[in-house]
Parts: structure tokens; sequence; C-alpha cells
């Protein structure tokens, strides 16, 4: 399978979040968009570091440099994926908050400050 | 003795995390404590500052000794120098503020998220590698969003809610131009992507580049995602909003330069600059049209400041060192005018318990140092000779006229137009319209703070010439890519 396949997924998930997020009312549904879109990105970090027939990069017996994908790429999904994480559950805890104040998660009745 | 700079990121890292146990003891020198922390980073900020003035070389900390590109490097210029020091000042000042104006508990959580969204800005700064960049945006952005909501009201969390969402939007966009860029050159380092910059493709670094620039306008808060900033500013702690406007905003911005400048070898430099003048306009626009309808005078300052972020954009965007230099000058004074008059407006809710245009009238009377703050930062936003946005609205002006973009200037000189309007209506509210109360006493550190920043105002306004200097060789450091590879030690024969 060549790489641009990866390259294809992680855009289509991209967008796929991206629309969520702009088009859906209900703020849960933008949170998942949210984090589909991280997903994608993540994705296309890991894709770019993809070098075809080489083996995940842990140093073992019979895997060196040479044999393993370029390992800077997962470093980066790994400090991303935590944020993503942090902001997911920040996020989720304002949503509460939301909640509790206005007993709805429908962003159209949700818009208090104006101007 | 370089290596001592690491401090003004270690410090309020192991402060933050060091708030607990000084909760444990007593709960009563948990703001004291914070207090404490930022005199010391003004302390360390102070030495960093004078040390690279003095020697005019720029400081290097390597992490863990690792020579770039194989470590991550920080980079303290004169840039850098100059606006840690603003950073840690501005922050030290709503530390003392925050000790009155923070009611609502728990102070702990407050006094880490504070000291969590110094330490992202001035990393944001420091920092000479692009991921880590990307770190450090999110350290801020995070503790801002939790700091936004901080007040636990309705709005807070709706404010809040916006500021993540476009937040997330923001940062998704900003990891694919750092996957675009590592992609084709190999590198995350700064240095060394501006080395290798002339060897990527126009087409691919155009697109890399506009990403860098959306992923960075959620915080630089320029126009199609600065949505959230008016409710942000509306909504968070006073000192809070002070902060984000005095530096949260600012370390967006030039991080937005100094990635645009270090990739000035791209073929396809000019488009990205197009791209950035037109969202600077707009952004001017939108907040000078927006602020001038407000009622709710801390909504209004958020316009204007939106606007003035503008101003910097735009400089940014014209592409030649003089622009750069303006910019830098227009961001050291926006940062003092606006430390100042959030900071007046956030005593006046403290002391009147609302901010809208009615409980301004007779201003003038019972809060007459105040009043007198408010009106000084005002005339001064405006442009008027004497006062220091004056100078860096003037060397805007002169930029974009050398530069032969004769549309900017007519923006600018627009701009302040309808600012005089707002503003003027402002002064009129305090001075000239009778209010209902009595004179109120006027805390005498706030009052010291407040004439500070009023005397820094006037003083550059007067005498431009020294801090003007120090302003050219900070914008130098920006535009100059050449030196900035040449200053970082990169591992020779390590390249991608």
């Amino acid at each position: 399978m060549s790489i641009s396949v990866y390259y294809f997924g992680a855009i289509s998930l991209i967008l796929i979040g991206l629309y969520a997020v702009l088009v859906k009312k209900n703020l849960l549904k933008i949170l998942v968009g949210l984090s589909i879109m991280e997903t994608g990105v993540n994705l296309l970090l890991i894709s770019i570091g993809y070098i075809a027939g080489r083996s995940a990069p842990i140093l073992s017996e019979g895997v060196g440099p040479n044999q393993a994908v370029d390992p800077i790429p997962q470093a980066l999904v790994l400090t991303a994926i935590v944020i993503g994480v942090a902001t997911t559950a920040l996020a989720l805890t304002v949503a509460i908050n939301l909640y509790e104040t206005y007993k709805t998660l429908n962003i159209e009745e949700l818009r208090r400050l104006r101007g | 003795m370089n290596q001592y700079a690491a401090l003004l990121i270690a410090l309020p890292l192991i402060s933050a995390f060091f708030v607990p146990v000084i909760k444990s003891l007593s709960k009563k020198v948990v703001m004291p404590f914070l207090v404490l922390v930022t005199a010391v980073q003004t302390g360390i900020a102070a030495w960093v500052f004078n040390e690279v003035y003095s020697s005019g070389k720029p400081m290097i900390i390597m992490a863990g000794g690792f020579k770039p590109p194989v470590g991550i490097n920080l980079y303290i210029g004169h840039f850098a120098a100059l606006f840690v020091l603003i950073i840690a000042v501005t922050s030290f000042f709503m530390a003392v503020f925050s000790m009155k104006a923070i009611t609502v508990e728990p102070k702990d959580k407050y006094v880490m998220l504070f000291l969590l969204l110094m330490l992202g800005a001035t990393g944001m700064i420091a920092t000479g590698d692009i991921f880590n960049l990307f770190v450090f945006m999110e350290i801020t952005a995070i503790s801002a969003y939790a700091l936004t909501a901080y007040n636990k009201t309705g709005e807070a969390s709706e404010a809040a809610m916006k500021y993540i969402i476009l937040g997330g939007i923001g940062s998704s966009f900003f990891l694919v131009g750092i996957a675009l860029i590592y992609g084709s050159l190999g590198t995350l380092n700064m240095a060394q992507i501006a080395q290798l910059a002339g060897r990527m493709n126009p087409t691919v670094a155009q697109a890399a580049l506009a990403m860098l620039v959306f992923g960075l306008a959620v915080e630089a808060e320029l126009f199609p995602l600065n949505a959230w900033a008016p409710d942000a500013y509306q909504a968070a702690p006073h000192p809070v909003t002070t902060m984000f406007s005095a530096f949260v905003v600012k370390a967006g911005l030039y991080a937005l330069a100094r990635v645009l400048y270090l990739t000035h070898a791209v073929g396809s430099w000019g488009h990205v600059l197009k791209l950035l003048i037109v969202l600077g306009t707009l952004t001017v626009v939108i907040g000078e049209l927006s602020a001038l309808r407000q009622t709710n005078v801390k909504r209004m300052f958020a316009y204007s400041s939106i606007a003035q972020v503008g101003f910097i954009a735009v400089g940014f965007a014209l592409g030649t060192q003089a622009g750069v230099t303006a910019s830098v000058f227009h961001m050291v004074n926006h940062a003092i005018v606006k430390a100042l008059m959030f900071m007046a407006v956030g005593y006046v809710a403290f002391e009147l318990g609302g901010v809208n245009l009615e409980d301004f009238k007779g201003l003038g009377k019972t809060m007459p140092l105040t009043a007198f703050a408010i009106t000084v930062g005002a005339i001064s936003i405006i442009g008027i000779p004497l006062f220091n946005i004056f100078w860096s609205k003037i060397q805007l002006i002169l930029a974009a006229l050398k530069a032969g973009k004769t549309g900017v200037i007519a923006l600018i000189l627009g701009a302040s137009l309808v600012e005089a309007v707002y503003y003027i209506r402002l002064i009129h509210t305090m001075w000239f319209e009778e209010g209902d109360r009595d004179r109120i006493k006027e805390n005498l550190i706030f009052g010291t703070i407040m004439l500070l920043l009023v005397a820094l105002i006037i003083i550059i306004g007067v005498a431009p010439n020294f801090v003007w200097n120090i302003v050219q060789k900070a914008g130098a450091d920006i535009y100059n890519a050449a030196q900035y590879i040449k200053n970082v030690p990169l591992l020779p024969g390590v390249s991608p």
C-alpha cells in the first residue's frame, strides 16, 4: 500500500473533524469533532515519519537505526496526544459547568455574551 | 553562567507544582508566594536583559548540554530578553493586584495557573525549536482556558468554551504546518529550518506557513480566529485580562513574526505576507468598528486591544526591517498602556461592581487617580503627541511609506480617528458627567503601580530615544535571520 493512502486518510479525518466543529449544534459533538481532528493530525505526523518496510523504532535485536522508521514524529505524536487529552478533559469540565448553569448543550441557546 | 537563564522557565514551573505544598502549610501564604515568585522572576529577567544588552550577544541555553539540532535550545536574543522582562514585570504587578482582586476560591489553583500562564508565554518567546514552541503555546493556551473559566459563572464557562474550540482548531492547524515543514526539511530546530528554508518546495512552504499563521492567529487574536477574545477578556478575572492583553497576545505575535522571518528564503514568502496583511487589516477594521458600539468598557478595551494587534500584524507584514522595528515598538507601548488600562478598569469593577459606561459617570470625582490613569492611557492610544503610542504609530506610518503601502497609512489614520471617537466619549463620561457616588479612598499600592505606568507612558512619549534604541536591536533580532543562524551553534555534520 502506498504512503499516499495514509495522507489521504489523515487529511480526511482532519476535514471530518473540522466539519463537525463548524456545523454541529451540540457541544459534545463539537468536542468529538475536535478530537477527530487531533487524531487526523497525529496520523499525518506519523505517516510523515513512515518508511515502507521498516519496523517500530525500538532498539532490539535485529533492529538498528537502518531498520527502523523515523522516531521523531512518534515522539511528537506522544506529546500531541498528551496535550490533546488535557484539552479534551478541560473542555468536558467546562461543558459540565455550562450544562449545570444553562441546562442545555445546544450552542444556539448558549449565547449570553454578545456584541 | 548562561545556563542560569534556564531558571526563567524552571522557576515558574517548579513553583507552580510547589503550590499544593505551600497550601497545605497555610492557605494564607499562597498569594504572597505568588508575589514572591514573580518578584524573583523579575529579578532573573532583569539580569538576563542586562546581560544580553550589555554583551550584545544572545544567550543560548542547551537543554541537557546536547548541541542543537540534536538537543532543544532556548534562544534569548535581544527581543526575547526585552519581552521576558515585560512579561515578568507585568506578572509581578498583576500578582500584587490579584492579592485583592481575586475573591473566588480556590486561590491555590489560581496561583498555579497564573504561574503556568507566565511560564508558557516566557517559553514561547525564548524557545529555539518549533515543536517546543507548540508545546509552550499549548501550555499557555490550556492555562488561559482554565483561567478564563475561573469565575465559574455561565458567561465565564461560555467564553472559555469558545476559546477552547478555536484554540483546538488553531493548534491542529499549527501541527499540520509543523508536519509539512518536518516532512520537507527533516528538522525542527528553528535555526536549521532557517538555514534550509530555500530548499523547500514553494507550494508546500506556502501551505505550511499559511497553516502556521492560522494556528498562531488564535493566540495572536487575528481576525477569523479572534471571536473568543472579547468574551474571554470580559469574563476572565481582571488580572488575567491584563495579562492576556499585555503579553499572551504578544507571545503569539512574536511567534508569528519569528517563524515568518526565519523562513523568508522560501520562494512563496511574499504570498504569506499578503495573507498576513489582509488578516491584519481586517482585524483592525473589525476591532475598531466593534469597539465603537460597546457599552461595557472592559469589552470596549478588548476590541481596542484587538485593533492594536492588527496594527502590529500589519507592521510585521510589511516585510521590511523598519516595519518589524515599528511593530516591536508598538508591542512594547501597547503592553504598557493596556496593562495600565485593564488594571484601572479591573480596579473600578472591584470597587463599583460593574464596568458599564454608566458606572464611569463622574469617575473623575469618585476615583480621580484611576480616572486619570484611564485618561492618560486613552489619550496615548489615540496617538496624541507626547504620549508613547504616538511614536510607534508614526514609525508604523513611516515604515509603510517606505515600503510603498499607502493603504496601511490610511488604515492607521482612519483607525486612530475611530479610536478618538470612543475614547473621548469615555473621557467625557468620566470627567464631565455627574455621578451619584461619593468619593472612594483609592488603594495606595494600586495607585502607585498605576502612576508608575503613567510615568512610563509619558517618559517614553517625551524622550523616546532610549526605548527606541532598545527596540531597534530587538527588531533587528527578529528581522535578521542570517544572524540568528550564526548565533546558534549547530552541531556540524548533523543534517537531515
